[in-house]
């Protein structure tokens, strides 16, 4: 836990940082989501390189992991289905969705695939009401979706990868 | 009414700085540096510009709350984090027009004085984000970001915030945490941000609907956007309806249309055979109204008057198919998983209300539940630290009122009545 940084990735994610803030803080949640996107998840030891970039201490990094919704601190899926399960997309059949997901892949909801090919994991109204029942999947939208559908959807993220 | 805010949007291709100066984008500019700051403010105040972020404040009063010679930097913060449940109005923005979010935040920056512009959108939207981020560094190559605007002498730097994802980042105060790399709880009411915002900065925080508005207010006047709202409306209003409706989409009609035109005619209306339960009519923290109130134009005092709010004018449509009982469940387990946590009587009571209704939703609730629910709600109203419990009784207090024939009859019969018409139905 005690490596530190080479200066070199070090001068990447400084190079991160916003320009306009005057508190190397500000830049916590956009190096969580740069560290995400290369691995996956924060892992600790993306925890501690935070804390190193931004001054915080890893506590405090860890504080604002666990807040925000869109930042794993466990492993996911290489694919990640967010499927929405707030009003719209209940009226539409959201819960029935999110019942089949589960029934057709033998994955539970924030569980990873066998081939760690994908999670699943629902998500609060993901903006796509017009299109309910919706999901993003890596942060594109799908929908409206059925249950057919989605089989389609889940058994393409296997083959591809 | 022709398309204003939406008519450049282009949902799969939006338009480049090139193409959109081809259709007129950025002609605000000039007719902002033409003018005073403060003529700018008046003409926005003149043409009755209220928030669309939901709360429906004179965006010229606001812009007029902080103070003229406030001391410097100054921050104008735009807020996309829609997470409203039924909202996706804010979505057609971002990712069908980046440059008339660009060019509504410099023109309403210069009419602040502000000299940092943060744009914070939404988690989910994280691709519009990015093009969004794109679209600002082809502006700042154009000139019309960055140091001395069009020879104007204005500097404004812009910038991105891409959410890390909770509904709370949306409330004003705990946007500002959130881009401070501070937890985003709410922060107190005092002091507000025009004195101490962002960075302790004097700050003003616009929904980006309300900003895109004010480049063709610019243009075109106060007296033409008045003109363009009906029944007592002001300007072009982004309507979204969803629910129980044939076609759910997102609408720009008059400020002022009233909801049975958005549901029956642009909606498409329900499905055969069905009837209208109710309505919600400003996203998932607003009262339920009833078919009596189709004619009610969608306007802020209007809807209002009718016991309700315009919100974030996000209709979502439920019909005699729909259970209000498992309606208003969703509703309060969507707030028992956003509360922050930082207060107590949200963060655990929030929950315990869910607890109760799906007691009651399952048919196991017993008649005193329905006591417990009023009292525990308005206590939970009264003593949390900042509106988001409050927001969240809303809907519960008015489901209480307005379908409690259907609580009473889920306790008297010990089933949900929906559960054996839907199924006999299907």
């Amino acid at each position: 836990m005690n490596d530190k940084l080479d200066r070199q990735t070090l001068q990447k994610h400084l190079a991160q940082l916003p320009l306009t803030h005057p508190e190397r803080r500000a830049a916590v949640v956009p190096l969580m989501q740069s560290l995400q996107a290369e691995r996956g998840h924060l892992d600790d030891r993306g925890v501690e390189e935070v804390a190193q970039v931004t001054g915080l201490s890893t506590t405090e990094v860890e504080e604002l992991a666990t807040f925000y919704s869109l930042i794993y601190r466990h492993p996911a899926g290489r694919h990640v289905l967010r499927v929405c399960d707030s009003l719209c997309c209940s009226l539409q059949g959201a819960d029935r969705l999110l019942q089949a997901a589960e029934q057709y892949s033998g994955v539970s909801l924030g569980k990873i695939s066998p081939d760690g090919a994908f999670s699943i994991l629902p998500s609060i109204c993901l903006g796509l009401c017009d299109q309910a029942p919706a999901a993003l999947l890596d942060g594109e939208a799908v929908g409206p979706l059925n249950e057919a559908a989605l089989q389609v959807l889940l058994r393409r993220l296997q083959e591809v990868d | 009414m022709e398309a204003v805010l939406t008519r450049h949007i282009e949902a799969n291709a939006p338009l480049d700085l090139e193409a959109y100066r081809s259709v007129g984008g950025y002609r605000s500019l000039d007719a902002a540096f033409a003018r005073k700051p403060e003529e700018i403010i008046e003409i926005v105040e003149a043409a009755n510009l209220r928030g669309r972020g939901g709360a429906g404040f004179s965006c010229g009063l606001k812009w007029r709350l902080r103070d003229a010679d406030a001391p410097r930097p100054r921050y104008l913060v735009c807020n996309i984090d829609e997470s409203e449940p039924g909202t996706f109005k804010d979505r057609y923005l971002l990712y069908g027009g980046p440059h008339q979010i660009i060019e509504a935040v410099i023109v309403s920056a210069y009419a602040l004085q502000a000299e940092k512009a943060v744009i914070f959108v939404r988690g989910e939207y994280g691709k519009g984000g990015h093009g969004l981020h794109r679209a600002i560094k082809e502006a700042e190559m154009a000139g019309l970001v960055g140091s001395n605007i069009c020879g104007s002498g204005f500097d404004l730097q812009m910038e991105v915030h891409i959410s890390g994802g909770r509904y709370i980042c949306g409330e004003e105060t705990a946007m500002l945490n959130a881009i401070e790399g501070l937890r985003p709880n709410p922060r107190h009411k005092m002091p507000r941000p025009s004195v101490k915002g962002l960075w302790q900065h004097p700050t003003t925080t616009n929904n980006v609907e309300t900003l895109v508005n004010v480049p063709h207010i610019l243009l075109n006047g106060a007296d033409w956007f008045r003109a363009l709202g009906i029944n007592s409306g002001c300007g072009p209003k982004l309507f979204c309806v969803s629910g129980m409706v044939h076609q759910p989409g997102l609408f720009e009609l008059p400020c002022g249309t009233p909801a049975r035109e958005l549901i029956f005619e642009h909606a498409g209306g329900l499905a055969e055979g069905r009837t209208l339960l109710g309505f919600i009519p400003g996203g998932a923290s607003t009262a339920f109204l009833l078919p009596e109130h189709l004619d009610v134009p969608m306007d802020f005092d209007p809807v209002a008057k009718a016991g309700s709010r315009l919100g974030t004018a996000s209709i979502i449509v439920l019909d005699d198919t729909t259970c209000p009982v498992q309606v208003t469940l969703n509703l309060m387990r969507f707030f028992a998983r956003e509360s922050c946590g930082f207060c107590t009587p949200c963060r655990d009571g929030i929950p315990y209300l869910a607890q109760i209704l799906a007691t009651i939703a399952s048919g196991e609730g017993r008649a005193e539940d329905l006591v417990l629910l009023e009292e525990l709600s308005g206590i939970i109203a009264l003593q949390s630290f900042c509106a988001f419990a409050p927001g969240a009784m809303i809907p519960l207090i008015s489901s209480l009122q307005c379908f409690h024939d259907h609580y009473e009859s889920h306790i008297d019969t010990g089933c949900c009545p929906f559960d054996a018409v839907n199924k006999s139905g299907a």
